[in-house]
Parts: C-alpha cells; sequence; structure tokens
C-alpha cells in the first residue's frame, strides 16, 4: 500500500471506530466541561477579576482533555493485538504515526470546537470578530500536542503505569506550547494589537513543525521490534 | 570501551579533586566578598559549576542516545543511564544551592523567573526519563525508548527555554560567556577552576557508574543463564 493510503485508512479506521462508540469523544468532552466546573469553584470568575484566568483554564482543559484522548489513542490498539499487527506490518512506520497523529488531531479540534461556545457562553466572552485568530491559535496548539502526543501514547502503552506516565513525560515538553497558547489567547480576548501577541503564535507553529518532523522520524523505533 | 574507562577513569578523578580543591580555596579564602552580597556570595562558586555539570550532563545523555540508536551498543546504554541519573542530581542540587543563593539576595527561596522555572522542567524530564527506564521491562526496548525521549527533550530543551524566556526574566545575566568575563578576576578565575573541576568529576562520575551498571547488567545476565532463562 502506497504511503498516502496507509495515512487514509489509519485515520479512516480510528474515525470509524470512534463513531461507532464514542467513547474517546464523551469521555474528553466531560472530562473538559468538569474541569472548567473545577477551575469556577478555585477561582472567583467574577466579571472583572475573574477575566485574568480564563486562557489559562481553556488551555488547561485543552490539554488535559488531549492526554485522555492522546491515552486512549494506542490502548485502543492493545485488543487483538492490533499493535502487533501494526509492528509487523510492511507499511511504513512514519505513515502510521501520520495517520494516528490526524485522527487524534480531529478528535481534539472537534471537542475544542464544541468546547468554545461553553467558555464563550460561560466566561461571557465577546469573540465574534476575533474568531479567526483564536481558531489559528487554538489549530497551533492542538497540532504540537498531538504530534508529540501520539509518539509517546505508543510508547506508553507498551510499559507499566501507562496511564501516569504518558503526562509525566508529556506535559513537560509540552510547555512551550502551554505558554504560547495562552499568552497568545490572552493577547486576542484583550483585544491587543496582533503585532503584541504574533510571535506566540509563531512560537506555536515553529514547535509544530519541529516535532512534526521529529516525532515522525522517532516513531521508527518506537514500533520496532 | 570498558577497559578504557577503567584504565582512564582515576586521571579524571584526580584532574576533579586538584581543580576542586584549587577552586574552593581560591573561592573561599583568596577571593573577596561581594560588595553588594557580602560572603553569601560565596555559594555561586558551587552553584554555577553545578549548573554548567548539569547541562553537560545533559549535552552527554543527548549524544550518547544518538550514538545509541545507531549503534544498539550496550554499554553507550549504561552510558546514557549513567548520564541520566548524574545530571537529575546535578540539577536537583544545582536548584537548592539557587534557592539557598536567592533568599537572602533576593527575598525568597523561589521566583517563577525564565532560568528557574527551565531547570526545574530539565528536572521533571530526567525524572521522567529515569521512571521511564524503570517501567519499563525488557532492557532492550528501554534503552530505545528512553533513547527517543532524550533525544526529543534534548531538542525541546532551547525552546522551551526561549518560550520561558519570553514569559519573565529576572536571573541575573551570565557570568561567564563567550563575550568573556562579565565578573572581577579574583572571584571568576577561581569560579573557572570550579567549573572545570566539577566536568572533569562528571566524567569521573559517568566512568565509573556506567561500569557499574554494566557490570550488574552482566551479572543478571549470567544469573538468567544459570537460571536456564535469557534476558537482555
Amino acid at each position: 500500500m502506497s504511503f498516502f493510503n496507509v495515512i487514509r485508512w489509519i485515520t479512516w479506521k480510528d474515525l470509524i471506530s470512534e463513531f461507532r462508540n464514542r467513547e474517546n469523544f464523551s469521555s474528553m468532552l466531560f472530562f473538559a466541561l468538569i474541569v472548567v466546573l473545577i477551575f469556577s469553584f478555585s477561582f472567583s470568575m467574577d466579571q472583572t477579576s475573574g477575566r485574568e484566568q480564563i486562557p489559562g483554564i481553556i488551555w488547561v482543559a485543552f490539554t488535559f482533555t488531549g492526554m485522555i484522548g492522546l491515552g486512549k489513542s494506542f490502548a485502543a490498539e492493545l485488543h487483538n493485538d492490533c499493535l502487533d499487527s501494526l509492528q509487523f506490518s510492511p507499511a511504513q512506520k512514519g505513515a502510521v504515526f501520520i495517520g494516528k497523529f490526524l485522527a487524534n488531531l480531529l478528535f481534539l479540534l472537534f471537542v475544542e470546537l464544541l468546547l468554545f461556545p461553553m467558555f464563550v457562553l460561560l466566561f461571557n466572552l465577546e469573540v465574534l470578530e476575533k474568531l479567526p485568530t483564536i481558531l489559528v491559535i487554538f489549530l497551533g496548539g492542538s497540532v504540537g500536542l498531538s504530534a508529540v502526543g501520539t509518539l509517546f501514547s505508543a510508547m506508553t502503552v507498551q510499559i507499566r503505569a501507562r496511564e501516569v506516565m504518558l503526562p509525566i513525560l508529556l506535559l513537560p515538553l509540552a510547555v512551550p506550547l502551554i505558554i504560547g497558547g495562552v499568552e497568545a489567547t490572552a493577547g486576542v480576548l484583550r483585544g491587543d494589537p496582533f503585532l503584541l501577541y504574533a510571535h506566540w503564535i509563531r512560537l506555536l507553529f515553529a514547535f509544530d513543525v519541529i516535532f512534526l518532523v521529529v516525532s515522525f522520524w522517532a516513531f521508527e523505533w518506537i514500533l520496532d521490534t | 570501551m570498558i577497559k578504557q574507562m577503567r584504565r582512564y577513569e582515576g586521571w579524571f578523578g584526580v584532574a576533579a579533586g586538584l581543580c576542586i580543591v584549587s577552586g574552593l580555596y581560591f573561592g573561599l579564602v583568596g577571593s573577596p566578598a561581594d560588595y553588594y552580597q557580602g560572603e553569601v556570595v560565596r555559594i555561586m562558586y558551587v552553584h554555577v559549576p553545578l549548573a554548567y555539570t548539569a547541562m553537560l550532563a545533559y549535552g552527554a545523555l543527548f549524544s550518547c542516545s544518538l550514538w545509541y540508536l545507531w549503534k544498539r551498543d550496550l554499554i553507550v546504554d549504561n552510558m546514557c543511564q549513567a548520564a541520566a541519573g548524574i545530571g537529575a542530581f546535578f540539577t536537583a542540587v544545582a536548584l537548592i544551592t539557587g534557592s539557598i543563593w536567592a533568599k537572602p539576595t533576593w527575598n525568597t527561596w523561589w521566583a517563577w523567573d525564565a532560568r528557574l522555572v527551565s531547570f526545574a522542567i530539565l528536572l521533571l524530564i530526567l525524572i521522567g526519563y529515569l521512571m521511564l527506564r524503570t517501567f519499563t521491562e525488557e532492557k532492550e526496548r528501554a534503552a530505545r525508548y528512553a533513547a527517543v525521549l532524550a533525544i526529543v527533550g534534548g531538542i525541546d530543551l532551547p525552546i522551551i527555554k526561549f518560550s520561558v524566556e519570553w514569559w519573565r526574566t529576572l536571573h541575573q545575566p551570565l557570568s561567564i560567556s563567550t563575550r568573556g568575563l562579565s565578573i572581577a578576576k579574583p572571584m571568576g578565575i577561581p569560579l573557572v577552576f570550579m567549573i572545570v573541576g566539577f566536568s572533569f568529576l562528571f566524567f569521573y562520575m559517568l566512568a565509573v557508574r556506567t561500569q557499574m551498571l554494566y557490570l550488574t547488567h552482566l551479572l543478571e545476565a549470567k544469573k538468567g543463564r544459570l537460571l536456564g532463562e535469557v534476558h537482555l
């Protein structure tokens, strides 16, 4: 099978299995809602002082939600020894990586798109004219998180204590994404001029490009036999 | 390689000892107290070398990991593990000594400053690395995964440093950089002695620890063979 066919089939099978049981999607969505709820108790959420914390809450919710989805991504391959089949299949490992990465990215973006209107309602944000910039920032953060996350998901699924190890390995490395996402979102929501936070968006996309390449290359060694 | 290590490690130990002893003498006796910071400044002679050596350790870990993925040599993997352990120790002690220094000078044990945060993240990555090794059962797989983590982390560290630096900065600029010393000579010379000494100390510890890990490994393999099963 050609490189792009492998990508297409892997992504497609993940989407179909998700569509059939909706396990990943529902757990991600409700987990994110609970995170937001907990935050609303932890910080005072009145109109003035609460403003400052909203970008942080959004990104903590996204990161933790991504962690749930990424953890399940390769855990699902353990049933019926699917992981072994992927390892032994003659398909290029890089194509398998891109396929899984695309599926994870789509789940994450989908959940983010559902969550964002809720943030707008709950925190009373005014975003209509800022929407394109915000979506670009979300995309930038999600691509990087899914790229590194797919790599570490494949790594941690084959070791002990995998639920704990994924966040422990992934979160410190995702620090630039979290800082960049929070600062850029804060800039947009405050209504700053674009040039004041453009460097954060550049940071997000630089991170994305670098770690897509690195994870693509490193995946060879993860699915090695 | 083990033989060469056994042959040269002693020289590294001696060089480390000489440099550190003379550095301590110049630092604690031969150099003046700082005009602003007083005697407190002397913790610098331990703190700065520790921080440099921690970065040296990550550099060693990064290059050994690339080397391992290339050659798949057991000793190189032992070297990675040794470098990570020593690196985690140096990073932790650098953070602790920095904290002790920060209390009298900045009047706080910890500040959310760029270099402090990136060092804390470095420590977290190294601890994650060591945890990954313990949680992976097969030796070969542990080595492979750990190498990948070390390389991804090594590429990420400069990005983390830049992003955190953009985020905030409070730390005084580096005393020794490519632009030369930004520190008075009587204080700079013992500092250089200490940095060189700690680097020798790192290579000495690396050699000793690598041999130890390698021997433990051989012992386990022999035990396994006696019990009729093959590890590795």
